[in-house]
């Protein structure tokens, strides 16, 4: 049974339906808000799985469904859903982690007293994730990729009452909004260009090989305008992606509850953007052909990817709160995936999309986990010794952490971070992004390293750590779950039976090549994470930390390096003093522009509308009514009754009537006379 | 010419339905409800629900298109819209049908109301004069009864009275001018008249008998200067039979006066995409459309009756309605028609409201409405739908029926001429109206209730169709090549 490509719009819809129910249930609706959400999750996976079998059928075709919205002068403006294995691959996965997500949510939420809310906002953005995953029109795509956004805003500042959630939200949605604009750029310049925003359309759509013949020409400044719509479009990416130089709203945004951060800004919404340039692939590489321009689209995501790789694993390593760490590691790796999309390995970009989904949305759980148990401690200094507390959480925490650090064979991190490197190995632009790519692996193996020894070894350092105890079962479940994929992810797409990317690429047949091909990369990459593990070991992992205060190891040794690495190298104080200082500029200046000018005009228009008014309305009252009020005092005072005083009113009426029947006859003779 | 009495019988099924609908809840009532006071009023609403219901479905099913009987009725794409639109609007302003202690005689009212549906359906598909003439007065006479129904109370039959004397005269008018053009053509049927009129061309006496028609028309799609008894009509008549004469009444007079304007006298139109104009209906409509605009906008700022305010709301409406009308010729009438239908609902639900508030205490000036999101959520959620769907706002359908009215207009001839300027002033308007609606909006959803107030039991029957029409406006405006896409 296979679900057709007609009834896509089934998958997001269910969520929609749950956050229907949740927005309507009242507050004491807990079990209706948060059953709803998870049995229309469950569904949502049943109906991704059938359209999984639906897409592998026939890997290689592009199943699309159009149909107009409305027409405007230039022709119908048309959406659609798309149906191919990396819709099909993304919507399985997005619904998986949702629906373990929404169990774990049940227990990590339970004392909440807007828990009903919560579950209406996780599948508000279910459903705007799986509309954004099945479009086929890039207007529907930015429409939900608007909606994610805006649930990612509502569940950041979810806990509204704390300052710190409440700027977190806000810097979250206005630095996105900047890389937004220049996606809507993009979109726009499209629409103008190609006339279409679908992405497949029988031959007619803007990724397939007769649109793009279209956008191959230059522009003055030399780039083609493929070139400059992707890059545009690519804008859009990294805001939503957490790509420099946007990057900096996402650690802010851990202020959300974790099952938040689990979901959508390690899981799904920050992938979006990795899942949007693989979409329009066609669009980006369409410059590839052209020797004559400056710069191609891949090369620019290439060299940001690589850069926000090695800025997020630095910035890492001296980072305290356990989410904090997470969170620059969800940069780093992002910035791998997008490393990969520019070397031109779409596909490995996926593939560490998919794994990463996995063991980043356990690490994160793991994280909540503990905090939950540690009564809200997150500081890694105030934890310790919880390997013995909670057994489940330290045993599946590690197995993701192998997975995130690249641990040899067993793990599904290690595949997919093989490919890209391979990748980044092959690409014949530069060799610069490589190195980044080999430098960060030795960096997350270290910081991975630290947040294991200093969260779980040794002995508790505070009072809520001491009092730590392993949570329920609707939270480690999931625990176990996500593990069990973290491992076994990888043997989807192990490089002797590719079988997820030649699914991808539309092939029938898997053709692997042997396991070792390439194993000079392979050992290094591997000697590279030993030498990871075995610094972070020998600095954090020998000697435990004694108590919360204790001095870093590292900071002992270079106290510089790492007060500004703490301090994100200050990019949020250059922003605050260039982009924030602009920003405040502007606004006093449109303040006062608005006051005194536009303002100014406001008033007198609407002081002249008062005027017509006020001279409108004593004419009435004056003229008309007080003629009538004349008639009826006199109709009145000669007994009449009130029927009458209303007749002298309808008499005015018919003869307005008759005179306007005059006026228009004598305007359309005296103009036929003419 | 060779008379299908079969095809008439068969393009006439949906008045059949309702004639004999009227017939059988009169029936009824008289010989089995009028002993059981209890269910009298469910009794004629169900037949008289389950009248308009079969004929809707006759109506979306016509069997056949293209001209009847000799070219006396049209069965096309319009006809069919119209007539289910319609009906639609009916069978919404009958679930708001007053309470049994407002309301002696159910039975009649149903009856009436179902005749005027006959008269709306009629005027979807007329195509002859004599028959326009015909089925605009079976409407106009039942609306004018529907208006004066509510014996109790003065008011009501202020509003019949003005309504019918008002009506009377244009009517008059219709006759005077359908004779001339008798006269001057010597055939009653619109495509004989198109034929004779592009063989003679315009003449002082066509103009005569042009300005006569329009008078009739500007009465009943309540447009300046002929708008005067709309404030007192929707004022005192009956919410239901206000609902009707703004909603249904407008859509089928406008979509008789499309077919008899551009199909009929379409070569007499005019110029006036650019300067300088040419002699012809169309320069006399956009007067009356930017008066009414003018008129309307102007007029509802000073209300304090919410009534009056919608009247006047109504007025500017078709203002704007009139542009759709000249612009139809070339883009055909889809935009008017998503307009005019998305209009009726609206202005169908917002009487709605004020009906379910009559029940409970007075329902006419502004602050009757104050706090209603306390009194009742629901009335006051479909109450913001409506308003702000008259006002215009997207996604609602008010907007995209504003944007492809205008939209049509502005393609005539772009910012050039005067119909483009006319277009320009209605969007300007548009900003003046948001004031007034907003400043019911404002009373329903911010001020608080009066101390007296008590929460509103809303009847099943209105809040279904308040839910229904509320609904309806969303989904339309999100997706408006529902109706748009029909032509």
């Amino acid at each position: 049974m296979t679900l057709a490509v007609q009834h896509l719009w089934l998958i997001p819809a269910l969520p929609l339906a749950a956050a229907a129910v949740g927005a309507l249930a009242p507050r004491s609706g807990r079990t209706l808000a948060a059953g709803a959400a998870i049995g229309a999750m469950a569904g949502s996976f049943i109906l991704a799985c059938l359209a999984l079998a639906g897409a592998l059928a026939d890997p290689a075709a592009h199943q699309v469904f159009n149909f107009a919205w409305f027409d405007l002068g230039f022709g119908a403006l048309r959406l659609g859903f798309l149906l191919d294995p990396l819709t099909a691959f993304m919507c399985v996965m997005v619904a998986f982690v949702s629906l373990l997500i929404f169990i774990f949510s049940t227990g990590y939420m339970k004392e909440d007293a807007n828990y009903k809310q919560f579950f209406c906002f996780l599948s508000l953005f279910a459903a705007a994730m799986l509309g954004l995953v099945v479009a086929n029109s890039l207007l529907l795509l930015f429409v939900c990729w608007e909606l994610v956004g805006l649930a990612s805003y509502l569940l950041i500042g979810f806990w509204f009452h704390k300052p710190s959630a409440a700027a977190a939200a806000k810097k979250a949605f206005i630095t996105t909004r900047i890389g937004d604009l220049g996606f809507l750029l993009g979109l726009l310049w499209l629409q103008d260009n190609q006339g279409t925003l679908l992405f497949y359309d029988g031959g007619a759509g803007f990724l397939e090989a007769a649109a793009l013949a279209n956008l191959s020409h230059l522009l003055p400044c030399g780039l083609a305008v493929s070139t400059a719509i992707g890059l545009l479009i690519f804008c859009g990416a990294v805001g939503k992606s957490g790509q420099f130089p946007l990057h900096v709203w996402l650690p802010d945004a851990m202020e959300g509850p974790t099952p938040v951060s689990a979901l959508i800004h390690a899981a799904t919404m920050v992938a979006a953007g990795v899942f949007l340039i693989a979409r329009v692939y066609p669009l980006m590489t369409a410059d590839q052909a052209l020797a004559n321009v400056p710069v191609h689209a891949l090369t620019v995501v290439a060299f940001i990817g690589a850069f926000t790789a090695l800025l997020g694993a630095l910035i890492a390593v001296a980072q305290n709160d356990i989410k904090r760490i997470l969170a620059f590691s969800t940069v780093s790796q992002l910035g791998y995936m997008m490393l990969a999309l520019g070397v031109g390995s779409w596909v490995a970009a996926i593939f560490h999309l998919l794994t990463h989904a996995f063991f980043k949305a356990l690490l994160f759980l793991g994280a909540g986990s503990v905090i939950h148990a540690a009564h809200h401690e997150q500081d890694i200094r105030a934890l310790g010794g919880l390997s013995k507390k909670m057994k489940v959480t330290y045993l599946t925490f590690a197995l993701g952490t192998m997975a995130l650090v690249g641990v040899p064979l067993l793990f599904s991190g290690f595949w997919s971070k093989e490919a890209i490197l391979h990748a980044a190995h092959g690409w014949r632009v530069s060799h610069l992004p490589f190195y980044a790519a080999v430098l960060g692996v030795v960096l997350t193996a270290f910081y991975n390293t630290r947040l294991m020894a200093e969260t779980f070894f040794g002995s508790p350092r505070s009072e809520n750590a001491a009092h730590a105890r392993e949570n329920g079962p609707a939270m480690t479940l999931p625990l176990v779950i996500l593990a069990a994929c973290a491992v076994l992810l990888s043997l989807v797409n192990l490089p002797s039976y590719p079988w997820l990317a030649a699914k991808l690429l539309g092939e029938q047949e898997v053709r692997g090549h042997p396991i070792f091909e390439g194993a000079g990369l392979m050992g290094l990459s591997v000697v590279l994470v030993a030498l990871g593990v075995g610094l972070g070991w020998a600095l954090y992992g020998r000697s435990l930390r004694a108590n919360s205060a204790a001095k870093d190891p590292l900071a002992v040794r270079a106290p510089g390096v790492i007060a500004a690495l703490a301090n994100r190298l200050g990019f949020d104080e250059l922003y605050a003093a260039t982009v924030g200082r602009l920003n405040a500029a502007l606004a006093t200046l449109a303040d006062v522009l608005d006051r005194f000018v536009w303002g100014g005009a406001v008033d007198f228009l609407a002081a002249l509308g008062q005027f017509t008014g006020l001279v409108t309305r004593e004419t009435d009252e004056r003229t008309l009514n007080g003629g009538f009020d004349t008639t009826s005092d006199k109709l009145r005072g000669a007994g009449q009754a009130y029927s009458q005083a209303q007749t002298g009113e309808a008499h005015g009426y018919l003869r307005t009537l008759a005179l306007g029947f005059v006026i228009l006859l004598l305007l359309v003779v005296l103009g036929g006379a003419r | 010419m060779k008379l299908d009495y079969a095809a008439l019988f068969n393009a006439l099924r949906p008045e059949a339905h309702l004639a004999l609908g009227a017939l059988l809840v009169l029936g009824f009532d008289i010989f089995w409800a009028r002993h059981r006071p209890a269910n009298r009023h469910h009794v004629a609403l169900a037949l008289g629900l389950l009248a308009l219901g079969l004929a809707a479905w006759k109506a979306v099913t016509p069997g056949g298109a293209g001209p009847v009987h000799g070219g006396m009725l049209m069965i096309d794409t319009l006809t069919v819209a119209t007539r289910a639109g319609v009906i639609g609007l009916a069978a919404l302003a009958l679930c708001l049908l007053p309470s049994p202690s407002r309301l002696r005689h159910p039975a009649e009212f149903v009856a009436i109301l179902l005749f005027a549906t006959t008269g709306f359906t009629l005027m979807a598909a007329a195509n002859q004069l004599l028959i326009v003439f015909l089925a605009v007065e079976l409407a106009s006479l039942s609306l004018y009864v529907l208006a004066g129904f509510d014996k109790t109370c003065p008011e009501s039959a202020e509003a019949a009275l003005k309504y019918f004397l008002f009506g009377g005269m244009s009517a008059a008018f219709l006759l005077f001018g359908f004779s001339l053009l008798y006269g001057l053509t010597g055939s009653l049927d619109l495509g004989g008249i198109a034929t004779q009129l592009a063989a003679q061309g315009p003449s002082p006496l066509l103009l005569v008998a042009l300005g006569m028609v329009l008078v009739a028309f500007g009465f009943k799609a309540a447009a300046a200067p002929f708008h005067l008894w709309a404030p007192d009509v929707y004022q005192g008549a009956p919410s239901p039979a206000a609902a009707l004469i703004a909603s249904a009444s407008k859509l089928a007079g406008l979509v008789v006066f499309t077919r008899l304007l551009w199909p009929g006298l379409g070569s007499t139109v005019g110029a006036i995409a650019h300067l300088p104009i040419t002699v012809g209906w169309a320069p006399v409509v956009a007067l009356v459309a930017g008066a009414s605009l003018l008129v309307g906008n102007i007029g509802a700022l000073a209300q304090s009756n919410v009534r009056r305010l919608l009247a006047y709301s109504a007025i500017a409406h078709a203002g704007a309605l009139l542009l759709g009308v000249i612009a139809a010729g070339r883009v055909g009438p889809a935009p008017l028609f998503y307009y005019a239908s998305t209009y009726g609902l609206a202005t169908v639900g917002a009487f709605g409201v004020l009906s379910v508030l009559e029940a409970t205490g007075p329902a006419q000036k502004l602050i009757d409405v104050a706090g209603l999101h306390q009194r009742s959520p629901l009335l006051a959620g479909c109450l913001a739908i409506f308003v702000l769907s008259l006002a215009g706002i997207p996604p609602l359908a008010g907007f995209f029926g504003k944007f492809a009215v205008f939209a049509a207009v502005l393609r005539l001839g772009g910012l050039a001429g005067p119909v483009g300027w006319l277009a320009i002033l209605a969007i300007a308007l548009s900003a003046v109206a948001l004031y007034y609606y907003l400043l019911i909006l404002k009373q329903a959803l911010v001020a608080r209730p009066a101390a007296e107030a008590a929460p509103v039991r809303v009847p099943l029957p209105a809040a279904l169709a308040l839910l229904i029409s509320a609904a309806l406006l969303v989904l339309l405006g999100v997706f408006p090549s529902w109706i748009l896409g029909l032509f």
